[in-house]
């Protein structure tokens, strides 16, 4: 039985309206509404819910989260390709990890250059930092801290041998990350560290599964577990200012947005901001609130 | 090819990370054994165990594995950062086609031989160990098998909690988004559970009274 | 002189379940008594559902007893371990039931070994026993079950059931599985076997034929008692009406004409 000439066309035209009305939605959808990423750990889902909240307060525009999502790399490839179109990056992470530059220049080269790479290299726009610097805090326990005199990054090299090291995944794989860490301060471990989801080497430090872990300075676990950050003395780090970092298309499509972000340009201190995580992951306290009430009282 | 040139460079950190899977998978297969074969055999004599036991084994199968792994951390002995959760989590989930396939085993031997043995003055135990277990043997065979091939794929998650494994190599390849990296863990993981099998499968053929039908 | 086998009162109750109405309890035997002598063939014959094989089964404790009481050799069965009671009894049933990954000698020898018999005794019984059961030991003996034809089987059934040697031997319709030329066979290498040996034997069957041709004494069952006990020639002279029916299937009687 042969499909009738008429009414091969007619299903023909009926799949061609379909199509056309499929892209079209897709287009209108992707035109107005604003995807905000975020990275897998607490003060990234923090800063994109405050950033996502000032969008939609200031501009009215509808704004959606793909929040958690797995890490610098992941977010790096969703926005240049289109899938998210903003998150908050820190400076000395592109600085390194994405943009592959050599660590060790100060805070003002770091932030011009990133700012003209990103442009030129990926159409993406830096917005101004939220004012506090997220640098990787090598942790230790306070008894340990006490007992061997540790202040310094450079005073665990006569322990390391003795030692077991944890770190998370991206850290491991960095090039800013354990092993340029490793040769800046001659840290040779005993055993390669151990590696776990980034969350739980907080837990495994203090169980003592691990004796130094590579946490964030604006943690809020730090205080709450009793540990001491180690200055990084030799100034291996390069600064990590955090930053909206959006594609320029969507910047120009909505103007408003540029403004609605500037306002939260140097408004969170390292203090705030520790304040803030403490909130999520020592308190359990849901993000989107915390974002809310934050907004409330700074920006109202 | 680059996953060649990988390997060749971190051949010690490759070794290391497959005994550790190898542990890993070895010691929970074995662990499962020695509770899930008497677990089984418990069913066929007491059939009112039967219900909760085999109810039980499957709720825990259906626990996604990273779940369970995040229940177990905060639990004390059991729990914690490392290998010991792993395994524990890796023992629960060979629980159930262990357990099971040793009560079907058993419980699918010919009635008939059954009667004849315990007619003749066989006790349950010569009963057991001379006619029920031999005949059964195949089907529990299996059984370890797919817990097995099982634990092999479940293992490469123990990574995200510290266990260690090809898993490791999976994870960092995630972070950065590097395909080499993630193939690096993922094919040995797939070749060993290959290897399980058939390995497994040689047995059945060899120790199972699959003949007289 | 004390009887291979006494059964006095045995009774089997079903526990009972929910309430009032007559027969709140079922009796799937019920104040059976007998004897059985040394070189005797007590046929148990009965409808299906009639208490012949839970009967049986109270004898060598397979089932428990509810009611009565089992003597084997004058000794209380119910004062003896089911286990060390079974070895003395040999036990033959319907399906078989050769262990399939046993040889057949491994199968014959089963409960000698289990006594803990010498090796070499255990195969010197073996093939006496086949040889007795009309089975060549040579091409026999290391064949598996799944080898045999159901004949056969059944043959070395037999054999395992004596090969210790019991006083008593229950047999549980041995035969019921062949086709009727190699049932023929059977029953009648069995009546053979029956004057050579010494054993008591209770035999149950519902094929009336087979009992009137292998019973010293016949006991029909129905509904869980004895009906009849007595010798072939006086079951077949008895008025009993459930005798007669099973007289009547026996013997269909001249074919009508018309």
């Amino acid at each position: 039985m042969t499909i009738g000439a008429g009414r091969l066309r007619a299903v023909e035209g009926g799949v061609w309206a379909l199509v056309t009305v499929a892209s079209l939605a897709a287009a209108c959808r992707s035109q107005d509404r604003i995807v905000v990423g975020s990275k897998n750990f607490s003060e990234s889902d923090l800063l994109g819910e405050i950033v996502a909240q000032q969008i939609e307060r200031r501009t009215g525009l509808p704004v959606a989260r793909r929040f958690h999502l797995g890490g610098t790399f992941v977010c790096h490839q969703a926005i240049t390709a289109g899938q998210i179109d903003l998150y908050v990056e820190y400076t000395g992470t592109a600085y390194t990890a994405v943009l592959k530059h050599a660590p060790g220049a100060d805070r003002d080269s770091v932030s011009r250059v990133v700012a003209s790479d990103y442009a030129q290299r990926f159409g993406l726009v830096w917005g101004k930092p939220f004012g506090f610097n997220n640098t990787f805090a090598i942790t230790v326990r306070r008894r340990d801290a006490t007992r061997y005199g540790l202040t310094r990054i450079s005073d665990l090299a006569r322990l390391a041998p003795r030692w077991k090291a944890g770190f998370g995944y991206e850290f491991l794989e960095r090039a800013d990350g354990f092993r340029g860490l490793a040769s800046a301060y001659g840290l040779r471990f005993a055993a390669p560290p151990l590696a776990m989801d980034l969350g739980l080497t907080y837990r495994a430090l203090a169980e003592g599964k691990v004796d130094v872990i590579a946490g964030n300075s604006t943690d809020g676990q730090i205080q709450a577990l009793d540990l001491v950050v180690l200055e990084d003395d030799r100034h291996y780090f390069p600064p990590y200012e955090a930053a909206p970092v959006i594609r320029r298309a969507t910047l120009e499509r909505h103007s408003g947005i540029g403004a609605a972000l500037d306002q939260l340009a140097g408004r969170i201190s390292d203090a705030e901001m520790r304040r803030l995580n403490a909130l999520a992951d020592v308190e359990h306290r849901d993000i989107a609130t915390v974002a809310r009430d934050w907004l409330h009282v700074n920006l109202p | 090819m680059d996953l060649v040139r990988f390997y060749a460079r971190n051949s010690q950190e490759v070794v290391g990370l497959l005994g550790q899977h190898t542990y890993l998978v070895a010691i929970s297969t074995v662990i499962a054994v020695l509770v899930g074969v008497p677990l089984g055999i418990m069913l066929t004599r007491r059939p009112a165990w039967r219900g909760p036991v085999l109810g039980l084994a499957n709720v825990f199968q259906t626990i996604p594995s990273l779940a369970l792994f995040g229940f177990l951390i905060p639990l004390p002995f059991i729990g914690g950062i490392g290998a010991t959760t792993a395994i524990v989590a890796l023992v629960v989930y060979a629980l159930l086609p262990i357990v099971r396939n040793t009560y079907v085993g058993i419980a699918s031997v010919d009635p008939a031989v059954r009667e004849a043995g315990r007619g003749m003055g066989m006790t349950d135990w010569q009963l057991l160990t001379q006619v029920e277990l031999p005949l059964g043997l195949g089907v529990i065979l299996a059984g370890v098998r797919v817990a097995t091939v099982v634990s092999v794929g479940t293992a490469t998650i123990a990574a995200a909690i510290g266990a260690g494994g090809l898993g490791v190599y999976i994870f960092r390849g995630v972070a950065v988004v590097d395909d080499t990296l993630i193939l690096a863990g993922a094919l040995p993981a797939a070749l060993m559970a290959l290897a399980a099998d058939a390995l497994f499968g040689l047995a059945e053929r060899r120790f199972a009274w699959g003949g007289g039908k | 002189m004390t009887l291979p086998l006494e059964v006095q009162g045995l009774g089997f109750q079903l526990p009972g379940r929910g309430t009032g109405d007559e027969g709140s309890a079922r009796f799937l035997a019920q104040d059976v008594s007998f004897t059985v002598g040394a070189g005797e063939t007590l046929v148990l014959l009965g409808r299906s559902g009639s208490g012949k094989t839970t009967t049986l089964k109270l004898i060598n404790r397979l089932l428990e007893p509810t009611a009565g009481e089992v003597r084997i050799a004058g000794e209380r069965a119910r004062d003896v371990p089911p286990t060390r009671l079974r070895r003395r009894i040999g036990y033959v049933i319907q399906e078989v039931g050769l262990f399939p990954h046993f040889t057949v000698a491994r199968n014959v020898g089963l409960v000698p070994r289990l006594e803990g018999w010498e090796p070499a005794r255990v195969e010197l019984r073996v093939r006496e026993l086949l040889a007795m059961v009309g089975l060549d030991p040579d091409s026999h003996a290391p064949r598996h079950p799944h080898q045999l034809s159901g004949g056969q089987r059944q043959r070395v059934g037999v054999a395992r059931a004596l090969a210790a040697d019991p006083p008593l031997l229950l047999l549980d319709e041995p035969f019921g599985a062949l086709d009727p030329i190699t049932r023929v066979e059977l029953q009648r290498e069995f009546q053979a076997l029956q004057r050579r040996l010494g054993q008591a034997m209770v035999f149950v069957t519902h094929d009336v034929r087979e009992g009137l041709l292998l019973a010293t004494r016949i006991g029909l069952m129905q509904h869980g008692r004895i009906a009849f006990l007595g010798t072939p020639q006086e079951f077949r002279e008895s008025e009993h009406p459930e005798v007669q029916a099973f007289m009547s299937a026996a013997d269909p009687g001249p074919p009508a004409r018309g």
